[in-house]
């Protein structure tokens, strides 16, 4: 009832807690966003190898001239001018010419094991961050983790409790209308009420970062603003995940305008609102960048790239070990290339996200290599991501 | 007597809710009127009928990945293949200018979801369209495949819906036959390795790669269309599924096919193809039974002996009840309804009517948290809507959480509250319910007239109330919509 009168009164709804969206508490008090970019994302465009010999003659229409230089050999895609900022204050790590174990070209079997963890398509129906999840200690029940999306996006599918928060193309219900609801919940359907009181809970946080209009808004800003208003919460979940698509460019994906410079520039803005909003937690939050492969180095006919191998990714947030590159670059002349058009993959990006976990989250390598990457024990996890 | 108390527990548990009169009809005969719709004939809901047949869906999506290739510039492989069919320059060029192709690709599949919402909420026999959900779902073929777009609803059409009475094993052949099956869990990639494919393919093959088994398919088949999960089988009998299977696969169409589709010309393609030179030779030991026959009578040996063992039989009718009676079904109804498919060799109607004749299945209180599409077709029902604008449903749906013909994987929708009785999603309903009675409120539709015919005695004093002190006729819609009655089952 306490809810049907703050809603009827106006009360400041950001002073709500959560009643049913309770988050599990982790022990440590460290944040994990994971930001998901489907359709993959041409790697030698976000993080371009400017320095390499091979890169003019390989990359033809597609080379860069306007970059952000970050050291000798690797330069950022204009639009990146906040993912630079963070790299010049040691914040950001980018890491290139990585890729999953997978080695094939569909999108559908890519995203999964990306998802999975596994080394096969369809390994298993659940995801490594849920099972990363179920391995951090916590000290109360409740969900772990937060997708900004309708449904929990695979890689946070699993038995680990997880909560999901998205916009809306319906309308917002009023506020009379929401606490009759909640009185008649209240009387018949306690299920129900506990739902509800969550959605409360949770919309008025989502929309005090945002003035009310959040539940409208789609871009990947509005998500990050979103994400980063339930991260700070005190008792908020220990990891996110966003979603962002659009990074297919077949065709025209243009250079410092386009299709992929708007995408990049989207993600940019993104990256950014998430630090500011995030305030202080900034400190305690690992962001990190993935997508399902990257794309062949030679333009297609169409102006674009198609399917390939290697890509980027990157990490950000206050603890990272930032402002240099982590690669093994295998170089861009024909014969280092796979399969004569892609990017060799040198790095695995289990590796990379393995020392994430193990550092950032506190799990366990056992834990690392049986339940949240399969059959991984030969892959050692990647020290030296985070700053001591 | 009439019962309009069991009426209404009808046509909320084995239908989609009761429209405005249906509880007088039912309340004759409950338990009969839920069992006379899984007769061996039933009339096709003319909506479903209007659409093209899964032959269609196939062109139409090969001539959209064509086309799009050409635009992309990626046109030297198609230029050959197209010179190696006898295709024109001409004809090549007409396939990849037709500008509206890719709309009109993109609204066939929302067309077939209309027809599928558009069935729901005009049938009058809702029990058996219910049913045909539930198996189009045991058998999940996916639009979340891009290889496999075009195809879930002539797959639900062609290889579920006319077996919905009928035998089990009959529907398990047909959906494994169908090439929205066969796209969507790779089998037509599969090769046996000693197969005269293979020892080609190996020949030619300059990257070395191998050529061979594809076990998505037969994994899929034993864990989720037939014994289930523990139902005794292990990876070896996942093998040799894959090997009884190999060269089950579909006639792919020609750019030449594509070129007579343009025409108007019917191509004649035949969905399913037994592909000889892919199939692995040789007897295979599946689940303790060895299959020596050739050709495509060895899968078809499998798929019966699979669809009547006694895991299948326990399998399905635990995913029958849990849809029907609760999450955690009880195990007295489970072992009814397993004896029934166990005794009539998977025949589904009568399967269907020993989970009617489970006294669990008319217990109250309901037990079962609507899906998306299942609450908003009821509350479409409730308030008598007849057709809806193009997309409108699909749009609803997918805002409620549900993408209908997309389910995220193989294994379908989840059938447990759990998954839908979120925080966000039930706040989505909520906004469902005021944004549909906002738009249909008007001085002589009375939402209290439509709790009580589309629920009855199931009406609770509470909901009568709230909706009776509602400030506004299309608040009174809204309210009843969200009620607790309309959003279980």
């Amino acid at each position: 009832m306490t809810f049907s009168r703050r809603l009827v009164l106006g009360a400041g709804a950001a002073t709500l807690s959560f009643p049913a969206l309770s988050w599990g508490q982790a022990n440590a008090e460290k944040k994990l966003v994971l930001i998901v970019l489907r359709g993959g994302l041409d790697g030698l465009a976000a993080l371009p190898p400017i320095g390499d010999p091979d890169y003019i003659r390989m990359r033809g229409r597609l080379a860069q001239q306007g970059a952000l230089p970050l050291d000798a050999t690797f330069a950022l895609h204009p639009r990146l001018v906040n993912f630079q900022a963070l790299y010049q204050a040691g914040e950001l790590l980018p890491v290139h010419a990585c890729a999953t174990a997978y080695r094939e070209r569909s999108h559908f079997d890519a995203q999964n094991v990306l998802e999975t963890g596994e080394a096969r398509p369809f390994g298993r129906d659940s995801g490594w961050l849920n099972a990363a999840l179920g391995a951090v200690r916590h000290r109360s029940g409740g969900a772990r983790g937060l997708a900004l999306s309708a449904q929990a996006p695979l890689v946070l599918r699993g038995t680990t409790d997880v909560a999901t928060w998205s916009p809306s193309n319906l309308r917002a219900p009023d506020g009379d209308t929401i606490a009759r609801l909640m009185d008649l919940y209240e009387r018949r359907d306690p299920a129900l009420a506990t739902a509800l009181q969550g959605a409360i809970g949770a919309n008025d946080l989502a929309d005090s970062a945002d003035q009310g209009a959040a539940r409208g808004q789609r871009g990947i800003a509005n998500l990050a603003r979103v994400c980063a208003t339930f991260l700070r919460q005190a008792d908020g979940p220990t990891a996110a995940v966003i979603e962002m698509s659009g990074w297919d460019t077949h065709a025209n994906q243009g250079l410092e305008q386009g299709a992929l410079a708007r995408s990049l520039g989207a993600l940019d803005e993104g990256l950014d609102t998430l630090k500011s909003e995030l305030g202080p937690t900034w400190r305690d939050t690992l962001v990190v960048i993935v997508t399902e492969f990257g794309r062949t180095v030679a333009p297609n006919g169409a102006g674009g790239t198609d399917h390939g191998t290697a890509t980027a990714a990157f990490l950000a947030g206050g603890r990272v070990a930032g402002g240099r590159m982590l690669t093994d670059w295998p170089g861009l002349s024909e014969r280092a290339l796979l399969e004569r058009r892609d990017l060799r993959p040198t790095t695995d990006l289990r590796a990379v996200l393995k020392g994430v976990l193990a550092d950032h989250l506190g799990i366990a390598d056992a834990a690392l290599a049986r339940d949240v990457f399969p059959e991984s024990s030969a892959l050692r996890p990647v020290q030296g991501l985070l700053r001591a | 007597m009439p019962d309009f108390h069991a009426a209404a527990i009808a046509a909320n548990r084995f239908g989609f809710g009761a429209r405005p009169g249906d509880l007088r009809i039912i309340a004759g005969d409950p338990r009969g009127w839920v069992k006379a719709q899984f007769g061996p004939r039933a009339p096709i809901p003319a909506a479903i009928a209007a659409l093209p047949p899964g032959e269609d869906d196939l062109l139409a999506f090969g001539r959209w990945l064509a086309a799009r290739r050409l635009r992309r510039g990626n046109a030297d492989a198609i230029e050959r293949q197209a010179g190696r069919q006898g295709v024109s320059d001409e004809e090549l060029r007409e396939l990849s200018t037709e500008e509206d192709f890719i709309r009109t690709f993109r609204a066939r599949g929302i067309a077939a979801i209309d027809a599928r919402i558009e069935a729901a909420i005009t049938t009058d026999a809702p029990a058996r369209e219910r049913a045909l959900h539930f198996w189009s779902n045991h058998f999940t073929v996916s639009a979340a495949k891009p290889a496999a777009v075009a195809l879930p609803p002539s797959f639900e059409r062609e290889a579920i819906r006319p077996y919905v009475g009928g035998a089990f094993a009959d529907m398990l052949v047909a959906a494994t036959k169908h090439p929205g099956m066969l796209i969507y869990l790779d089998n037509w990639l599969s090769i046996g390795p000693n197969s005269p494919a293979a020892r080609r393919a190996e020949l030619r093959s300059a990257l070395g790669r191998s050529v061979g088994l594809n076990e998505n398919h037969a994994r899929e088949i034993l864990e989720l269309h037939t014994v289930g999960v523990g139902g005794g089988y292990t990876q070896a009998d996942v093998q040799a599924l894959a090997a009884i299977l190999s060269g089950w696969t579909y006639d792919r169409p020609r750019l030449a096919d594509y070129v007579r589709d343009i025409r108007g010309e019917r191509s004649g393609v035949d969905l399913f193809l037994f592909e000889a030179r892919a199939h692995e030779p040789g007897p295979q030991r599946l689940m303790a039974r060895t299959y020596t026959s050739e050709g495509v009578a060895q899968g078809e040996r499998a798929l019966a002996d699979l669809a009547r063992h006694s895991s299948t039989a326990r399998f399905i009718a635990t995913k029958l009840a849990r849809h029907y009676i609760a999450d955690d079904p009880p195990l007295a109804a489970v072992a009814r309804v397993t004896q029934a498919f166990t005794r009539t060799d998977g025949d589904l109607r009568a399967t269907m009517e020993a989970v009617v004749d489970c006294d669990e299945a008319w217990a109250e209180p309901f037990m079962k948290f609507k899906r998306p599409e299942e609450y908003a077709i009821s509350v479409l029902r409730a308030a008598n809507i007849q057709n809806l604008p193009a997309g409108a449903g699909a749009a609803a749906v997918a805002a409620l959480g549900q993408r209908i013909y997309a389910a995220p994987g193989p294994d379908g929708w989840s059938d447990r509250a759990e998954s839908w009785l979120t925080a966000d999603l039930v706040y989505k309903r909520i906004e469902f319910a005021q944004t549909f009675g906002e738009r249909i409120a008007r001085a002589d539709i009375d939402a209290r007239r439509i709790g009580d015919e589309a629920l009855g005695a199931l009406l609770s004093e509470e909901t009568r109330e709230t909706v009776r002190r509602a400030e506004s006729p299309s608040q009174a819609l809204a309210l009843l919509f969200a009620a607790p009655e309309l959003q279980w089952r």
